[in-house]
């Protein structure tokens, strides 16, 4: 922001050595973090060029340096009555409403200037959710891993969808979206029969909605009801023959039957749809290992240690390879297997 | 020549007026007259977590009468500034002993047995039962967190404590035992699990709301312990040279096999929240723990599970003895196949066991042909850890109906109980109560009252045998029992901190007669042809092979 002043500086024609001098201090004082001196030297900068909008300007900022976004809202305003072209005045102003809490006075400024990531909070916190999505997401983009900004694009992608969830509830309160919403918003609070009941009255009401069997399945699959479960993913798979988790989905709860032939197809099915999953060639490998199968489970968790070489999914390849080597009487290789296993079983202790 | 004595036939029961119950459920639950018990645990709002895995019981003819009598820990009164007191004077919180009258109620006999004192500072958990000085007569070893305790049968109805003089009183928190004969000697020496270092004053509080009993993995695990009996009436602690106190674990249950049959017993222990332990009898007096070589320490995709009871049966039929293994919600029931050579197979999901107990927490169990057909069924005691495990996870349950699942030619169906409660099921031990051919169950429930189920029976044919070792230990504990292509390990042990009935029994299915083959420990082989079913068989070992 000390560059903001240096430019509002150069624009200002004829400063008295004085005020100048005055400008300077309170700039050196910004820049090392010393609030109060700062305060005082552009504090007396309005006092002797209250025509000045840098001397404003500048007072705006240490008061917010110091943590006094109220106190800065006057000078910036006032300096922006001064000279309503000023783009740092703008921002400043915006930070300084926002934090007090005037979210809607600090849009204008802050779509004035482009400030993303504070005009998404913005509107986030004056309801214009869809508005603060996008312009959260595209602040993400600019500041990958910034843990605020996804903070708050969470935050309002969330209220968001429960605000369409609302309306659509509000449109059509008895349609199949409705039960599938709820049936999802009970599954996550565990309440099984709920969801149970609400999934299935989504279905009754319209049975080819595609993606409720799958949702049905998993809750099921919870509850280790695989037989259901079965059921349901396969209900999916017809309705989505290449939905390849709708496959993964029926080839797990296949095999947690013991139903090892089935499991294996399916697998390969949700494999060739999406290939290279590593959860896929895992569990496949687990199939084909359990049918007896040892090439083949060999080949499929090489294959999920080629992409995967830290995850437990990782450590468990190497305990299926381990047990192959073994049974195979090649010692040295299912050591060093088992010796990788327990070195990842030993990084999550 | 071969030495067998018919000394005891029961009727067989009518097969056709059997059939008509074929329909129902294979038990009647309920309570056996006179048997009044009640376990105490006395939860207490700090959670400690012995209060949650008591609950031992033993099937035993301690009078040699022919009728099973029955056996109960009790666990005692925690209060919440307990500090190793117990209050085990109170009669609410004695140990019990139950005789079974021949009308088929029970008494109980406890204060005239000499059983009514467990000590204080003890909070009881499990039994094992056995003759551990060869006089005809079982004997008790209770353990508790505090020390364990040995109960001499004094042939006259009575026991006394001999534990100082034999040498056994372990400390710390013991959880199963069982008796074995690991050196061939002839004497029973015993096992103890313990599951860790863990003390009331050392007690954590885990959760806030809910505040909930504490992982097995905010304490460290302790060393389990082998006690060699001398035969002189006194045992010695042979953990360290025997190389069992090599492994630190959290040990709840354990079972006896002979995996690898080179005619010493191997001990498997089901461990909580780690990997599971084989500890391999070189037959010189030590042991070496080869569970991960094995393939029994984890599951097929290498994940760790929370053993609870444990046995180690010949589910398949092929022979050898294979492991199952009882665990928390969340996991599956272990099934391990023993496919020779040392080496075991994951076998959960092939034999369906899975699918049964994935939202399921196990405890006392055994693989036993309950309907008789010739294929070992599984009854499971069940009821999740932690009594407010709803408020954590609402799929999950405390309370849980037992499982019983039917061995269809190695694969596991579930079985209708009948009316069963959903109860805190913890220990359970299995024997025929009512010496009718059928094996009924004794489940108990922590803090409540015990269950048992007793067999309806049906009209398939069995045949019962009690081995009187004479060179072996006078149980026979260790001898490898074939009848009609199945096999049994003899043993009282295994299950969850319960004692079972320590005769051996086989199903036959539309067989009347069988063929007996018995290895016993003493490497003594005993065959006998045409043995007719449905009868008890008293079986001599032969003095000479």
């Amino acid at each position: 922001m000390s560059g903001l002043l240096l430019s509002l500086l150069l624009a200002w024609q004829n400063p008295s050595p004085e005020i100048l001098q005055h400008l300077k201090a309170g700039a050196d004082a910004l820049n090392q973090n010393r609030a109060a001196e700062a305060v005082n030297e552009f504090r007396v900068t309005t006092e002797a060029a209250p025509e000045m909008p840098a001397g404003f300007v500048g007072l705006g900022q240490a008061l917010m340096q110091a943590g006094d976004y109220q106190g800065a809202i006057p000078p910036l305003k006032h300096a922006l009555e001064l000279n309503p072209d000023l783009p740092g005045a703008h921002q400043l102003v915006g930070f300084a409403l926002l934090a007090a809490g005037y979210a809607n006075e600090a849009i204008p400024h802050l779509e004035k200037v482009h400030a993303i990531d504070a005009l998404g909070v913005a509107q986030l916190k004056v309801g214009k959710l869809a508005e603060a999505t996008a312009n959260l997401q595209a602040a993400l983009e600019q500041r990958p891993g910034d843990v605020n900004t996804m903070y708050y694009l969470g935050r309002a992608s969330g209220l968001l969808s429960r605000q369409i969830f609302e309306l659509l509830r509000a449109t059509d309160p008895e349609s199949a979206r409705v039960h599938q919403i709820l049936g999802e918003t009970y599954s996550v609070l565990h309440n099984v029969a709920a969801a149970e009941k609400e999934f299935t009255d989504a279905l009754r009401l319209r049975p080819g909605t595609p993606g409720v069997h799958l949702e049905l399945g998993e809750l099921y699959s919870a509850g280790a009801q695989w037989n259901k479960a079965e059921a349901e993913f396969r209900a999916e798979t017809k309705l989505q023959p290449g939905d390849p988790e709708a496959a993964f989905r029926l080839g797990n709860a296949l095999l947690q039957q013991g139903k090892v032939k089935d499991a294996r197809h399916e697998l390969e099915r949700a494999s060739g749809l999406a290939p290279g999953m590593a959860d896929t060639l895992y569990v496949l490998g687990r199939a084909a290992s359990l049918d007896g199968d040892k090439a083949a489970a060999e080949k499929a968790w090489l294959a999920v240690l080629a992409s995967d070489k830290e995850s437990t999914l990782a450590g468990q390849a190497h305990f299926g390879l381990a047990g192959i080597y073994r049974e195979r009487g090649d010692s040295a290789k299912a050591d060093a297997e088992m010796k990788e296993f327990q070195r990842l079983q030993n990084l999550r202790r | 020549m071969l030495t067998a004595l018919f000394v005891r036939r029961y009727a067989v029961l009518c097969a056709v007026c059997l059939a008509a119950f074929a329909a129902e459920p294979l038990f009647s639950p309920g309570a056996a007259s006179g048997l009044v018990f009640h376990h105490e645990n006395s939860p207490t709002p700090r959670k400690h977590l012995i209060e949650t895995m008591g609950g031992g019981v033993a099937l035993l003819d301690f009078n040699n009468d022919g009728l099973l009598d029955i056996f109960f820990v009790n666990s005692g009164h925690l209060g919440v500034d307990s500090k190793d007191s117990f209050d085990r004077a109170n009669p609410r919180y004695w140990n019990r002993l139950f005789r079974q009258n021949n009308d088929g109620s029970f008494t109980d006999v406890t204060s005239a047995s000499g059983l009514s004192s467990a000590g204080d500072s003890n909070y009881g958990m499990a039994v094992a039962a056995a003759d551990y000085d060869n006089d005809g007569y079982t004997d008790l070893y209770v353990t508790s967190y505090g020390h364990n305790i040995l109960y001499r049968n004094n042939r006259n109805g009575t026991f006394t404590d001999v534990t100082g003089r034999a040498g056994v009183g372990v400390l710390g928190w013991s959880v199963s035992a069982g008796f074995l004969d690991f050196d061939n000697d002839g004497n029973l020496d015993i096992f103890v699990t313990r599951y860790m270092e863990w003390d009331l004053n050392h007690s954590r509080s885990c959760g806030v709301f809910p505040k909930i009993y504490c992982s097995p993995s905010e304490y460290a695990g302790a060393t389990s312990v082998l006690l060699r009996n001398r035969g002189d009436g006194t045992f010695e602690d042979v953990s360290a040279s025997s190389g069992i106190a090599a492994k630190k674990g959290k040990a709840l249950g354990v079972a006896f096999a002979d995996y690898d049959d080179d005619g010493f017993p191997d001990i498997f222990v089901a461990n909580d929240g780690m990997e599971q332990f084989l500890f391999h009898n070189n037959g010189n007096g030590s042991f070496t723990e080869r569970a991960l070589q094995a393939g029994v320490a984890l599951t097929d995709d290498g994940k760790r599970i929370s053993g609870m009871g444990a046995d180690f049966r010949d589910y398949d039929n092929d022979g050898r003895p294979d492991i199952v293994v009882t665990d928390l919600a969340r996991q599956n029931y272990a099934v391990y196949r023993n496919e020779g050579g040392g080496a075991f197979s994951y076998r959960s999901l092939q034999t369906g066991l899975a699918a049964l107990s994935g939202v399921s927490s196990g405890w006392g169990m055994r693989l036993e042909d309950f309907d008789n057909d010739g294929w070992k069924d599984l009854f499971v005691a069940q009821g999740h850890v932690m009594d407010n495990v709803e408020q954590v996870d609402s799929s999950l349950h405390y309370l849980e109906p037992p499982m019983l699942a039917m061995n269809r030619a190695g694969r596991f169906e579930r079985a209708d109980l009948g009316a069963v409660e959903a109860v805190a099921g913890r220990g359970a031990a299995f024997g025929d109560l009512n010496n009718d051919g059928w094996t009924d169950i004794v489940m108990t429930v922590l803090g409540g009252k015990p269950q048992v189920f007793t067999s309806r029976r049906g009209s398939a044919h069995w045949l019962t045998l009690s081995l009187r070792g004479t060179r072996s230990n006078r149980d026979g504990f260790g001898a490898r029992v074939l009848v009609n292509g199945q096999s049994q390990y003899a043993t009282s042990a295994g299950s969850y901190v319960s004692a079972s009935d320590k005769r051996v029994h086989f199903g036959l299915g539309p067989a009347t007669t069988a063929r007996v083959e018995i290895k016993w420990p003493s490497g003594v082989v005993q065959k006998m042809d045409d043995v007719r079913a449905d009868q008890f068989l008293i079986v001599i070992e032969p003095e000479r092979p």
